[in-house]
């Protein structure tokens, strides 16, 4: 075969000035797209404005899809329910009559817990949720991981402010659209997050590793105190994330530190709940581009 | 081939291409990137830029696909829509049709194995300058679990972008 058939000008001089100007045009538009992209790397906030605006008018369309595959789903796996309907009631009913005793059980040490905190006169401020959304769609294509949830400004969500769901952490908002915005999750490399090991409380730091793991590291240099099924919670430091959220469990120990898998994870979670910063000065930090979370 | 006149299917007489034939492949590139509004939440970034190779495809076609300045605004749209730092795609698909018109200038036959390994050349490229943007914004991830994989899925996929341009021209012509 030969090489892709060109516009081959002929004789025309119009035609040929016109395919020059068009190679001139795609020189400038690359020259125009190094500059757009060295203002990005360096200032990402500045298309905070265009970004939001395209969030807004993509985000109804991922909206509108999921909201189908989540009817379709929900019909197959409810068929399956019914299908084994019969042993599920057992099995439900024998968890229920195990989960009660527990709950009985935490009822007493959250009482005893309160009646510490009063002694202790801990001033602590209740995290209220901004908004609730959900998570719509993802970046499949790019090596970045964020979500999209269907919630934005004009629900009251900030650039800056943490996101989870009821499991735990899901990560914090980078671009606030009207309508929608987009989440930098916790499993994102550029996502740090201060975070303590939930039995002992050793603080250590949570870094995404960009393929659904996070990378788990002790502040203090010395034994790996990570043991496999450690439950990491965030500690509350920098004012960014509450403290006690879940946001991951130990699946294997490496020389230093630990990689663990995301407790909350955003596939399968039902509801997205945007909250105000744990303390609202941390909002002015996170809002910086390049801050790395508190 | 317009000899439709010898041809066994006398219909195809007094066909021409569709309204609007000139506007297919730049909004076939359009759907590509569009393909990333798609409710898939997904752990890993591993999937093809359906945008850039329908992009690479069409170009491999025909060089007369739409006015090579054309990337740029398509680029710009695929920045917004996919999330990556506006200009990256502007910048890359630019670059690609001007290389994809210096090679028409050098080379004088090509089969379809040199137009895989160039298209394989060009997605290597875009997902490794992808990677180091992404490095460059706070993101550093090895490339053995970012780019890697995206260039082999983005390789192996790129004979499916390259099937789909060739129906649509076939498709909008009328032939």
């Amino acid at each position: 075969m030969a090489a892709s058939a060109g516009p081959r000008p002929g004789w025309s001089r119009r035609a040929q000035y016109s395919l020059f100007f068009s190679f001139l045009a795609v020189v400038a538009g690359l020259i125009v797209g190094l500059i757009l992209l060295i203002l990005s790397l360096v200032a990402p906030q500045s298309y905070a404005t265009v970004r939001g605006a395209a969030l807004d008018v993509t985000a109804p369309i991922t909206g509108a899809l999921s909201e189908v595959t989540t009817t379709v789903t929900g019909l197959t796996s409810g068929a399956g329910n019914y299908w084994d309907a019969a042993q599920q009631n057992a099995e439900l009913k024998r968890q229920r009559a195990s989960l009660m005793r527990r709950m009985v059980e935490a009822r007493a040490i959250l009482e005893e817990n309160q009646q510490l905190k009063a002694a202790l006169q801990l001033r602590e401020q209740t995290s209220k949720a901004v908004a609730t959304g959900r998570v719509v769609g993802s970046s499949f294509e790019s090596p970045r991981r964020f979500a999209v949830i269907s919630v934005g400004s004009s629900d009251g969500v900030a650039v800056g402010m943490p996101v989870r769901a009821p499991e735990g952490l899901i990560g914090r908002i980078i671009e606030a659209g009207m309508l929608a915005s987009r989440v930098l999750l916790v499993t994102d490399r550029a996502n740090i997050v201060p975070a303590r090991i939930l039995k002992g409380g050793q603080p250590v730091i949570s870094t995404g590793r960009g393929d659904g793991t996070i990378d788990v590291r002790p502040l203090e240099v010395g034994k790996n105190p990570f043991k496999p099924g450690d439950i990491i919670v965030t500690s509350g430091t920098g004012g960014l994330y509450p403290p006690l959220v879940p946001i991951a469990k130990v699946i294997r120990l490496d020389d230093d530190g630990a990689i663990a898998i995301p407790i909350a994870d955003p596939s399968r979670v039902s509801f997205a709940i945007v909250e105000a910063p744990f303390e609202p000065t941390a909002l002015a930090v996170a809002a910086r581009p390049d801050s790395e979370a508190p | 081939m317009v000899r439709s006149a010898l041809g066994q299917r006398s219909a195809a007489i007094g066909r021409g291409p569709r309204a609007g034939a000139d506007y297919v492949p730049a909004s076939t590139v359009l759907i590509g990137s569009m393909v990333s509004l798609l409710p898939i939440v997904s752990s890993t970034g591993w999937w093809p830029d359906w945008g850039l190779m329908l992009l690479v495809a069409w170009r491999l076609l025909r060089a007369d696909a739409w006015p090579a300045w054309w990337a740029a605004p398509l680029g710009f749209v695929n920045d917004l829509i996919v999330g990556n730092p506006v200009g990256l795609s502007i910048a890359l698909w630019s670059a690609i049709m001007i290389a994809m018109d210096v090679l028409d200038r050098r080379t004088m036959w090509r089969d379809y194995w040199i137009e895989w390994a160039i298209a394989a050349l060009f997605i290597g490229l875009a997902e490794l300058a992808q990677w180091r943007v992404a490095a460059i914004l706070g993101a550093s991830v090895p490339l053995s679990m970012s780019a890697g994989p995206a260039i082999i899925i983005g390789v192996l996929c790129f004979p499916v972008a390259a099937f789909l341009a060739a129906r649509l021209d076939r498709w909008r012509l009328g032939r």
